[in-house]
């Protein structure tokens, strides 16, 4: 009986090896894991994709914050000679020698929303991430637009920038993009800056202190919108209107700032869209095509949804939020 | 009281007075450099005191009630690891039964809403479980306190996930709001529920024998079992106590901001709770502890963030400088220095005599 089961147990993963061996296009996707909404639509717009194309057949890991498991992952892909190998690392560091033996196995890299700091190192066949810079320099730049619409343009107004996190990605790029933007206001002067760590509850608290230390507000930038709505509350506990008396500028574009903007208590929200899902697809495609792609990081199209519409940021319009709020995924 | 005599070298010895000065002297910094970091106004649109030292206490409020129990914990030579967790599993478990998928902000009314009995009793029973199950593991098991409740920290958040499908959830339901944003005699309402627990703990173990055992088990186990106190039981009461106050905890944090955050709700509480029973004078050896040292230690490290926020001191050099006055304060307290200054109080006390 147990030989009977042996023999049938190595028949089962012959035929299986041999299945998977046939399958058209293999798309391995390692994923850092389910932090955030945002990294659950990530996840599931690049998944949805791979699995509904035609020929493409998907092997998904899930490190779950860990970067071992992440490097246990890229090996097993390599050992099961997947086609394409999707990366959004943990952690920056790190990665050289595992993304080396990636590199050895000449399987194609592409790199997903995060950048590793060997990225220079190593080759990779394209690279996806966000604009973060250009993120904080539309924050400013809405606030400023805004204001010479309403017929504020010439007034001194008062600027506190909320940050992430500090030392994280979106941080230092959105920081860098805020405070370049601010040199072209010059009607906009910053007196505050602080950390409100991407959360709501220390986007209140940080909110609740800055009410009584700093004589005037005027605009709040956050560089998140769950630190925007965290601060919506706090600044309702001392007597003011949220997006009246104090303009908040939000990023991220999560669901929750839309109907704050709807309800009239935030202003904007520049977007950072997590959907690369479409973008992979037209990767892989074309590189199948046998094309290839520069080694820069393409930043996916992003819009600005504010409380108006129709303010020209340059490189942008923004868009009314109550127009799109139903067809928003996150 | 009375028959106690006024005795200056066992007050400069003492560890809470130490603490208190701690938090005089950072209370008289902040005064220093904006005299009106004191000033408290009414605020009509809240109907609330509003100033900064309300605000110290109000946000202090999770980790003074949690570090209560903490404080039981130390004293019995423990550690709980797990609250931080149980605060994000107590605020997931609140908003799966106030969720709402529809916008929130449109029909404020339109919502399906569990009786609002159970958003608050299933958090605190469950996470009264979680705490029975690290008791269960410590006493009857035989784990170490720091590997059993490293489990739950480990694993609270994961459940805190599950429950929620890994989503943040918004409710705007406002009975809920009442506990993290609602008021009463004109004080945010987290301060009064931190002084019900405060009173409510206190009495408990002073009026009644059990803080004594609790002492009794933190200084010598078997001795104290041998004279006949059921030490396991005492165990599970602890560490069930301070999971239920760490549900607490987590539905105030999640009803200020009226959503639940797996990821960042109770992050470092434990950390912070340690450190508040610790400022307050409790040796983490186990053995004597003191409920009063540890509220002043949890408004020491609520003073600290906020004089960070208030000030404005750069985000970079946030950390640093929290730790700059936390060694500051241990110091403060350290066994050689307090011996030097209980000298100095002594020389004074026998000064004064001698005039006389």
């Amino acid at each position: 009986m147990k030989k009977f089961l042996a023999v049938v147990l190595a028949l089962a993963l012959v035929v299986a090896l041999g299945a998977s061996a046939f399958a058209d296009i293999k798309v391995a996707f390692s994923q850092i894991g389910q932090e955030s909404d945002w990294r659950t639509a990530n996840t599931d717009s690049i998944k949805g994709t791979i699995e509904a194309h035609e020929g493409w057949e998907l092997v998904y890991d899930d490190a779950q914050q860990k970067q071992e498991n992440q490097i246990k992952a890229l090996r097993n892909f390599i050992t099961q000679g997947v086609d394409y190998i999707l990366f959004t690392g943990v952690v920056s560091t790190g990665w050289d020698e595992v993304l080396a033996e990636v590199n050895e196995a000449e399987i194609p890299l592409i790199l997903v929303d995060r950048m590793p700091d060997c990225a220079d190192k190593i080759d990779y066949a394209a690279a996806f991430g966000g604009d973060f810079v250009e993120e904080g320099r539309r924050q400013v730049a809405w606030a400023g637009e805004y204001l010479k619409s309403i017929g504020r343009g010439d007034e001194e107004v008062c600027v506190a920038i909320m940050e992430g996190t500090t030392g994280a990605d979106a941080q230092v790029g959105r920081t860098e993009g805020n405070l370049a933007a601010l040199k072209e206001y010059p009607n906009m002067k910053l007196v505050a800056q602080q950390s409100g760590n991407f959360t709501r509850t220390e986007g209140q608290a940080v909110m609740e202190s800055w009410l009584k230390s700093v004589d005037k507000i005027d605009v709040l930038i956050v560089q998140n919108d769950d630190m925007g709505l965290g601060a919506i509350d706090a600044i309702k506990a001392a007597g003011k209107v949220p997006g009246k008396d104090i303009i908040i500028v939000g990023c991220d574009s999560v669901k929750a700032a839309f109907e704050a903007i709807v309800a009239g208590e935030m202003n904007c929200t520049v977007e950072c869209t997590p959907l690369y899902g479409p973008f992979v697809e037209k990767t892989i495609e074309a590189l199948e095509a046998g094309e290839t792609f520069e080694k820069t990081i393409v930043h996916p199209e992003e819009g600005v949804y504010d409380c108006v519409g129709g303010i020209d940021l340059g490189t942008v319009t923004s868009v009314l939020a109550a127009d799109v709020i139903d067809s928003r995924v996150y | 009281m009375k028959k106690k005599s006024f005795n200056l070298s066992g007050v400069m010895q003492s560890k809470i007075t130490w603490a208190v000065v701690a938090e005089l002297l950072i209370l008289l910094v902040c005064f220093i450099i904006r005299p009106d970091f004191f000033s408290i106004k009414y605020q009509p649109a809240t109907g609330m005191l509003y100033g900064s030292l309300i605000d110290i206490l109000n946000r202090s409020a999770e980790i003074t009630i949690i570090a209560m129990g903490m404080t039981l914990v130390i004293a019995l030579g423990g550690t709980d690891l797990s609250v931080g967790s149980l605060v994000a599993l107590s605020g997931a478990l609140a908003l799966k039964f106030l969720r709402w998928d529809v916008l929130v902000y449109n029909t404020p009314g339109d919502y399906t809403v569990k009786p609002f009995i159970l958003v608050i009793l299933v958090p605190l029973a469950v996470c009264t479980l979680m705490g029975m199950f690290n008791g269960f593991m410590i006493s009857r098991i035989g784990m170490q306190p720091i590997i059993a409740t490293l489990i739950l920290m480990v694993c609270g958040r994961g459940i805190a996930q599950i429950v929620t499908n890994g989503k943040q959830f918004t409710t705007l339901y406002s009975p809920f709001r009442v506990i993290g944003q609602g008021s009463l005699f004109f004080l945010p309402m987290p301060i009064i529920i931190t002084a019900v627990v405060v009173i409510g703990v206190s009495l408990f173990v002073r009026k009644t024998a059990f803080g004594t055992m609790v002492e009794s088990v933190g200084i010598n186990p078997s001795a104290s079992r041998l004279s006949g106190i059921d030490s396991k039981k005492i165990i599970m009461i602890v560490f069930a106590l301070t999971a239920f106050l760490s549900a607490i905890s987590g539905l105030i944090t999640a009803s200020r901001v009226m959503s639940n955050d797996s990821n960042n709700f109770g992050i470092n509480f434990e950390m912070d709770a340690i450190l508040a029973v610790v400022i307050g004078g409790t040796n983490m050896s186990g053995g004597k502890f003191s409920l009063a040292g540890t509220v002043i230690g949890s408004i020491i490290i609520r003073t600290i963030v906020t004089f960070v926020y208030y000030f404005g001191i750069v985000s970079e050099a946030t950390m640093a400088f929290k730790a700059l006055i936390i060694i500051v304060v241990i110091v403060l307290q350290s066994e050689p220095v307090r011996k030097k200054m209980s000298k100095f109080g002594k020389k004074k006390v026998t000064g004064g005599v001698q005039h006389a």
